[in-house]
Formats: C-alpha cells, structure tokens, sequence
C-alpha cells in the first residue's frame, strides 16, 4: 500500500516539477501546426477521402521558418500555424518537402507572424546514453518538459522509405497533450531531433537526428531541393568463409553486391554484381556493412551514403572484383530511385485515371497498392502487387508506367465485364500502351470500328465499339457523378 | 479450368470419442449406417523424415451393394488402423481402405469378416433431388455416441470447392439440415434411396443451416471409375472461357446476338484442349448439348456448367465440341486427360513427403502441404510462385519448384540458418526443375557447393568434403535415418490421388 502512494506521489512531484513557469526559449522556438489532411481516394481515383485534422509542436528555425515532419503535412489541404498561449494564427506555405527523410519546411504567409520569435537552434549530434527532453505544450501554452533518454542511434526505417537512415531511439514517458503529432527533441535549449513516433506501451519512440535535419536544410537553402542520396545496390553481409572463398574476397572485410541499378550511383560508378564493395569514401566496411562512425561507433553503411554526402558530391568505391581490388570513382545522385516504372509512395499527387465506356484505367503505384490495407501484398491483384515489388529485378524501363484496368462501372458498353479489375493493359488496337496518355489519345483517335483491349492476363482481351463509348460517355460521367472521364 | 473460390469452408472433421450401441429396431435405411473409428498418421511437411502424428477420429459411411461400405476420402485419409462398428452390433470389425479418391472426397472401405454385414441390406443410390424436398442426414455428428439423423430441404444445387483436396470443384448439393463434425460420410436420404453423401459445412459465424452432400452423378462417377480396381484422377478440360455477354464482342467476334456461346481465352499447355482449341474460339455446344452465353447447358431439365458434361467422363474419353473459329462453324473432339500439371495445389494424404537434405539444409518440393507447413514464413516471391504457377504457366519451365525448406542448425551452415524459404534456380551451375535433379546436381561441380536462388539473394557455399563429413553428426542429431526421399510410389511428380492397396 506504502509503495503504491509512493510511486503515485513520486510520478506527480515529477509533472509537476518539469512544468515550469512560462520558459523564454519556449515561447521563442515552438508554434503549433494545424494541418487539414485529405489524400485522394486510390479505388475512386476522381475524388478525395474524407478530411482530417492533425496537429503538432512545430520547430522555429532562426530566420523565421518552421520546421515540420513530412508526415504532418503530406496530402495537406491546408496548413496553419498557431502562436503557444494565444489564438494567433496565420496560414503556411510549405517550401521544402522530403517524404522519405519525413522532413518539411514551412513558411508563414505573413512574414511578420513569427516576428520576435529567435527560434531554436541546431545542436550537436546526440549518442545512445545522452539525457535530452522532450517539448510538449499545454493547451495554456506553457511548456511540459519530460525527460528523455537517447537508447540507440542506428540506421533504422522511416514511415515512407524502404533503405532506412539514421534514427534515435528514444525513452519518455508523454503524457496525452494536444499537438503531439511531432514533437521537438532538446538537450540544453538546442534542437537534437524531432519525434516521430512513439508507442505508449513501451514507452519508447523514435526521432529524426540533427544530421538528417541539417542536411535537410542545407539541401533547401538553394530553393532547389535534391533529396538524400542512394547507392542503387542490394547486399548481403560477407561472413560466411566459405561465401567469402567463393567471391575471391580478401582476408577480412567487405559486403556482397547482389544487385546493381545501372541507373544509380553505383551502377554509373562501374560496380557490377558479385562485387565485394570494402570501402566508400575512404570508410573501410566490415563484415556487416557496418563502418566505424566517429560518434556513433560501427554503423550501418546506409548513414554514410545517405545523411553525409549530398546529391552531386564525389563519391569513391575499393571494390574486390574476382579477387582483383581496385579503385572506383562515381558522382552521389538520386535518380535511379525516381526514374522508375512503378512509383513507390506518391502523396500530394492527384491519381491519374482514364474511364472509357465505363472501364476505368489508372496507372500503377505503390500509394494504389498501400489502399488494399496492411494486407495489401496478399489482398491486393497477384500481377501488380508482382510488377512493383520485383521491378528492380525486372529492370523495367522507367518510360513504361503500368497501366491497368482498375474498376469497371456498369454501364450499356460494359455488359459483361463488370467482375473484371487489376487487368495489366497491354496494348490498345494493336498499339503498346507506355502510359495514360497514349491510352487517352488511342481512344480519342478512335472514331469508328473497335477499341480492342489486350491484357496481360485472363480473358485477355475485351472489345468496346468506339462509336457506342462515344456516345454513353457524357451519360457515365452523369450516372456517377463524376467530376471528370480522365486526369492525366 | 476451375479455380475454385476459396470459400471459409470447413472439413466436417470426424468427432473424436468411444462408441455407442443400440439394440432397438432400426429402420430399414439406418441397418446400413455404419460408425467408422480412425486412427490416422499425418505426415509432417516441417519434418519430412519423421513418420507423423498419429490421431484418432471418428465418422459415417454406409453399406452399398457388394457389401461395400461408401464414406467421405477425409474420413478415412492417412489411415493406419480403421474399425467399423453397426448400430446393431456392437462388435468392431477391422477394415481396410480399398479404393480412396481424395479429388471428390469418396473412399470405398472393405470388412474381411462376413459377419458384419450380416442384416445389412444395401442402400441402393438414388438421384438427383428437388430444390425444396426434403432430405434426412445420418451420421454419428458432436452431442452423443448414437446414430443422429438430423432433416432438412435441398436448398441449391451447384459447383462448389471440395475443400479437402484444396483445388478441386465439382456439383454439391447444400442442404439445411444440421450437419456437423462426425456427420461426415453418412448417408442422406430421400425416399429410401441415398441422394448423397454429407461431406462439409461452413463455420457459423459466417453462415448458418449450410451443409453440403456429393451428389449421386460424383458417387456414381466414383463407383464407375474403380471397377477396373484402381481410381484414376477426374479429367479437366483446360482452359479458361468468358461468357460472350458484351455486343461489342460478339461483333467482334462475329456472332449474333442469340444468347449462345462462351470464348475461350487461355488454353493451358499439356492439357486436353492443347493443341486442339486456340484462343477466341467460340464454344457453341458440347456433346450436342448448346451452351448459353452464360456458360451453362440444360442436363436432365438442371440448368449446370459446361464442365459438368466432361465431370462425367473419364481419362481417355472424348468430348465433342462445336467451335465457331475464323468466321466459320467447325467441329473438335479433345481426349480428355487430367490436369497433372496443376497437381501441386492438391493437398496431398497418403504420399510421404520427398525431400532431400544435404548439409542440414532441407530441399523439397513445392507442393500445397508445404506451403501450409511454411505458414507464415513464405515470403513475398514463394507466395507469388505458388499463386501464379498454374495462371502464367510455370511449369512448362518448372515442372516442380524446389525449396530450400529449412536448415537444420549445426556448426557447419551457421550462416545459411536465415535462408530458408528461398527458391532454389541453380546447384552447380545446373537449372534444377524438379526435386529429381537435386542430387545429380550437388553430386557435380568442384570442391564447393554452390546454391543459387531465385531474386537477388546470396548464394549458399557448402564444402564438399565438409558436407560429406557432417552429414552422420546432423542426421543423428535431428533422428534423421534417410538421406533423401525422392520417389514415391514409383512416382517422380506429385499427384492427386491414389488406389488403397487391395485386399490379399
């Protein structure tokens, strides 16, 4: 019974500690975010889902900017910033966007918003073991300080990207407060991160380090953003000896390339597969991938591609070909990452989407396949969910989007082939169909005869008349309401 | 070709427990209802060498002319032991599987000893019943040890998947009468004569008062194939057709618009129609029946699939089609063989489990017992191959896909312990297409080892004489007495069904 009032007691002291009196630093460096979400409805590809709100603690940056995760404002409809302890509002504009890094930029429309704000400044970075706090504001504006304990730095997944950068494992307890969408991380008054994640049960969260928001910022600075660089490559770690006696590698060191994007950094580079990649920018790998950082010790070999050198910037390869070591010198990009047939995860783009006498077309993407749930490799059709998640292999060429038969809207021109959908089109009257676009121009070229359809799989092919979709079309945009027949 | 739904069916699995005896009058139909008690050993895929788990369960059957007793295949599947027990004889009589056909779940059961089927009369086989007549079920089902009849009316009568072999449609009939675990095998009976056999139901929560009974023309079917002493698969036609609904179509096409017709839009290579029908051909009848553009043809006034009309026939038999093919009438016959080449989707009963270890590292083929084993460790690409093997026609390539099942841990493959799952492509440099050509290939090559796998994965490198020195260590850590099983029954490639051994 004791223990019990004890803890009680000892966990209120706590709070009540930690919420100080009205702190100068505070009232400097955090705004609200209010930001109204509505992201596009994949399966009705012509409208949006319903709206929804989220809201978080955003960073001022010296020099008036407000530092936001992607997450927060991606599919935005509208973003707004709210002064802690007073209704003071004012719309934003986000400048720089990156949905991998889970970054964004804001900039208030009325530059004097933010005026008498210092802003919070960049701090070093942090290792596992170092105490921060976590900002949080109480609806009064006052600030709740909670302690916080960095538990990892390690390359780990972010929401939206698949290769994982740099994060911070972090343990606080957060009490349930509005605005926590994201939150700051702070050791002495200075940014160490930002939350973005957290899970009540264990307690534990996770945040974006200061070198990935530097690197952020340096990149926008110009107004051109490039993003954060990419190898191109798949590897496996080389600690089998007899792998290693295979692939002719040297005595110690050194990772597999089982994989190599010719479009990417290192496939531009010269780095085939079967290469045993030892060293990048004079960082020698071990075993594991794993390179020995200054601050954090071994660590992945994703943080020194991906958070150190920006897109353009040199970038040196020791490689071990067939026993033979040699020298490798390529130039840091991001393209091969973009310039892809299937698009990974598109936010703040409308789906394209063509109906023709009620068969509905759209164009692949990671965001369609994402609709069918946390399911949606098993739930979603077998050929897409096939086409994206071995394009790599495939090495498709970027210049041919796939195009598929979505949904099909029961109208006179589509008897007998309602139950149809995820049909790969192939061609349309015996043109190969690269995207969209051709698919659009096909038809309206079109103006007598056939329109026939042919598909990767089962039944192959469907046949409309020309003339008859011509005629139902307007009829089909009426009966369904629909805003539009395409958007390309 | 019928890709069955995959439906939250269930197999009305036998209800374990003892017996029950009754020394009252019966009625003429129950004398024949039989418990089947079964103590059955189910093959682990996980551990291939091991020889199973052993269970016991419990069913229905029924004695039919020959004294013969009819029963469901999943009563009496994997079965080291059977005893069959009257309701007015309290004895159990040991009995033996004489023929099993897993593909439309019938197995005919056999007693030795004369005297149990003296006072039985034989249930002679009816046909097909009305929509809304009213039908009785027996069966030993869950709540008691004694004979349960449970009634209800024939609510549909329709293809539908036949769960125990996995991949398989034929006609049902569902009824609502109660039919639960146990039922499984016993007779449903209309006006003395069995209208069919009960067989699976769905599970509750998604529907209630659905039962569903094999029909007489599949026991009919069955009884036909196995007077020549063994059961061969049911034939398949092959292809895929769409209905001709669409008017732009049939334009297309070339047809008028008089309701009749399907096309054909994919044919599977190896199977009956290969090499006889093509693509866009338009079905116009078979065996003179006409089919509707819906895909149905009129049998006996019943309105059925046109599969129903090769459903009857056996291997070998022709089946007759009129075919509108570039703009004119022309008429095919195909021989109708059965569809081998989709075996891996039948779950398998009987047959050990093939296999071949080297190393600690476990090769076997993909077959649909497997991937039930794997559960949830299939990965993305295994899945995908499972699923799209029949539809892109993988096995014209690979016949068989091998997969790296496991790896037993030791010392000596500590860094191939996370592999398992993968699709083997290559040993030694030698594309491997069926388990068969496992061992020839890591029999060849140099001093190491070399598996590669389907995607970018790394290869697996084993040393030779390493290998060879291990193997005793890892086979008797893991109790494993054989090296690999390759053949079963003779049979290099799964297949569906089997012929029980008969009696000596």
């Amino acid at each position: 019974m004791n223990r019990g009032w004890m803890i009680f007691l000892f966990g209120w002291v706590t709070i009540g500690m930690a919420a100080g009196p009205a702190d100068i630093t505070s009232r400097g460096s955090l705004v609200r975010i209010r930001a109204s979400i509505q992201p596009y409805d994949q399966f009705r590809p012509w409208q949006k889902k319903a709206p929804f709100g989220l809201n978080g603690t955003g960073v001022v940056l010296p020099g008036g900017k407000v530092l936001a995760t992607a997450a927060l404002v991606e599919n935005r409809t509208e973003v707004g910033l709210e002064k802690p302890g007073s209704a003071e509002k004012c719309a934003a504009e986000v400048e720089a966007i990156d949905y991998e890094a889970n970054l964004a930029l804001l900039k208030p429309t009325d530059p004097e918003f933010l005026k008498g704000f210092a802003g919070m400044v960049m701090g070093t970075a942090l290792r596992s073991g170092d105490k921060a706090e976590v900002w949080q504001l109480e609806r009064n504006g006052e600030l709740l300080r909670n302690q916080a304990e960095i538990l990892s730095a390690g390359v780990g997944r972010y929401p939206s990207d698949e290769a994982g950068f740099l994060v911070y494992g972090v343990r606080v307890s957060l009490p349930k407060r509005d605005d926590s969408y994201m939150l700051p991380l702070v050791r002495n008054g200075q940014l160490a991160g930002i939350m973005m994640g957290y899970d009540r049960d264990s307690q534990e969260g996770s945040a974006i380090p200061v070198p990935m928001i530097e690197h952020f910022l340096k990149d926008s600075a110009d107004g051109k953003y490039e993003g954060f660089p990419t190898l191109g490559v798949s590897w496996s770690p080389l600690r089998d000896p007899n792998l290693r006696e295979e692939v002719l590698a040297p005595k110690s060191g050194g990772v597999l390339l089982t994989r190599v994007n010719p479009r990417g950094t290192a496939g531009h580079a010269g780095l085939m597969e079967g290469d045993v990649l030892l060293s990048v920018d004079g960082f020698n790998l071990d075993e594991d991938g794993n390179y020995r950082d200054a601050l954090y010790g071994p660590t992945a070999v994703g943080n020194l591609i991906r958070t150190r050198p920006t897109v353009g910037s040199p970038a040196k390869f020791h490689i071990s070909r067939r026993g033979k070591e040699m020298d490798l010198a390529g130039v840091y990009d991001r393209k091969a990452r973009e310039e892809v047939a299937i698009p990974t995860l598109q936010y703040d783009v409308p789906p394209k989407y063509v109906v023709v006498g009620g068969l509905v077309f759209q164009e692949l993407t990671g965001t369609y396949l994402q609709e069918w749930g946390d399911k949606w490799s098993e739930r979603a059709p077998q050929r897409l969910v096939q086409l994206f998640t071995f394009q790599h292999e495939k090495r498709a060429d970027p210049e041919k989007k796939v195009v598929f038969l979505s949904q099909v809207l029961p109208s006179p021109t589509t008897l007998g082939y309602l139950q149809l959908s995820g049909l790969v089109l192939e061609k349309l009257n015996g043109r190969e169909i690269h995207n969209l676009q051709e698919l659009a121009e096909t038809v309206d070229r079109a103006d007598s005869g056939d329109l026939v359809f042919e598909f990767t799989d089962d039944p192959g092919k469907l046949v409309l008349g020309a003339a008859e979709v011509r005629a139902v079309q307007e009829k089909i945009g009426k009966d369904y309401n629909l805003p539009a027949l395409r958007r390309l | 070709m019928r890709f069955g739904i995959w439906k939250l069916a269930f197999i009305l699995l036998p209800f374990f427990t003892g017996c029950g005896k009754e020394d009252g009058q019966l009625r003429e139909a129950k004398k024949n209802v039989v418990m089947i008690e079964v103590t059955a050993q189910v093959w682990d895929y996980r551990l291939p060498w091991n020889p199973g788990t052993v269970s016991s369960s419990r069913g229905a059957g029924f004695v039919i002319e020959g004294n013969r007793i009819l029963t469901n295949a999943h009563v009496v599947s994997s079965a080291r032991y059977i005893t069959v027990q009257r309701e007015a004889d309290p004895r159990k009589y040991p009995a033996k599987v004489l023929h099993v056909a897993h593909d439309c779940d019938l197995a005919l059961v056999e007693v030795q000893d004369a005297e149990f089927f003296k006072g039985t009369t034989a249930l002679p086989i009816g046909g097909i019943p009305d929509l809304e007549s009213v039908v009785s079920v027996y069966g030993f089902p869950i709540g008691g040890d004694r004979l349960s009849v449970t009634r209800g009316v024939v609510s549909r009568i329709d293809y539908n998947s036949y769960t125990h072999s996995g991949r398989e449609s034929h006609l049902a009939i569902q009824i609502d009468a109660a039919i639960n675990p146990g039922n499984s095998g016993g007779p449903v009976i209309q006006a003395d004569k069995v209208v069919g056999v009960a067989f699976q139901g769905f599970r509750g929560d998604v529907a209630q008062n659905v039962g569903y009974m094999i029909p007489t023309p599949v026991i009919r079917r069955f009884l036909k194939d196995v007077e020549d002493g063994h059961y061969d698969h049911y034939v398949d036609i092959a292809i895929r057709w769409m209905p001709l609904e669409n008017p732009a179509m049939r334009k297309y096409l070339h047809r008028p618009n008089d309701g009749l017709g399907v096309v054909v839009t994919d044919i599977f290579s190896e199977g009956s129609s290969d090499g006889v029908l093509k693509k866009e051909d338009v079905l116009l009848s078979i065996d003179g029946h006409p089919i509707e553009s819906d895909g149905s043809v009129r049998l006996e006034g019943q309105p059925v699939q046109l599969e129903e009309i090769v459903e009857r026939k056996f291997a070998g038999d022709q089946v007759e089609l009129e075919v509108w093919r570039n703009q004119s009438l022309q008429k095919v016959a195909l021989t109708l063989r059965p569809a081998e080449m989709f075996s891996m989707y039948e779950n398998l009963y009987e047959e050990a489990p093939r296999y071949v270890l080297y190393g600690g590292l476990v090769f076997q083929p993909l077959t649909s017992n497997l991937m039930g084993g794997l559960l949830g460790a299939a990965d993305l690409r295994l899945r995908q191959t499972y699923t799209l093997f029949g539809q892109d026609q993988l096995y014209r390539e690979t016949p068989e896909p091998v997969i790296l099942s496991s790896v037993l841990p030791d010392r000596l493959n500590v860094y191939l312990v996370g592999m398992a799952g993968q699709i083997v492509r290559e040993i030694n440099g030698q594309r491997i297409r069926t388990l068969a050509d496992v061992i020839p290939a890591l029999e060849s090559g140099g001093e190491r080892t070399v598996i590669r796998f389907e995607g970018d994965q790394r290869p697996a490198v084993l040393k030779k004489s390493e290998v060879d020195r291990v193997m005793p260590r890892i086979m008797a850590q893991y109790g494993i007495k054989e090296v690999s099983r390759t053949e079963v029954n003779g049979r290099r490639l799964a297949k569906g069904s089997f012929s029980g051994e008969k009696s000596k």
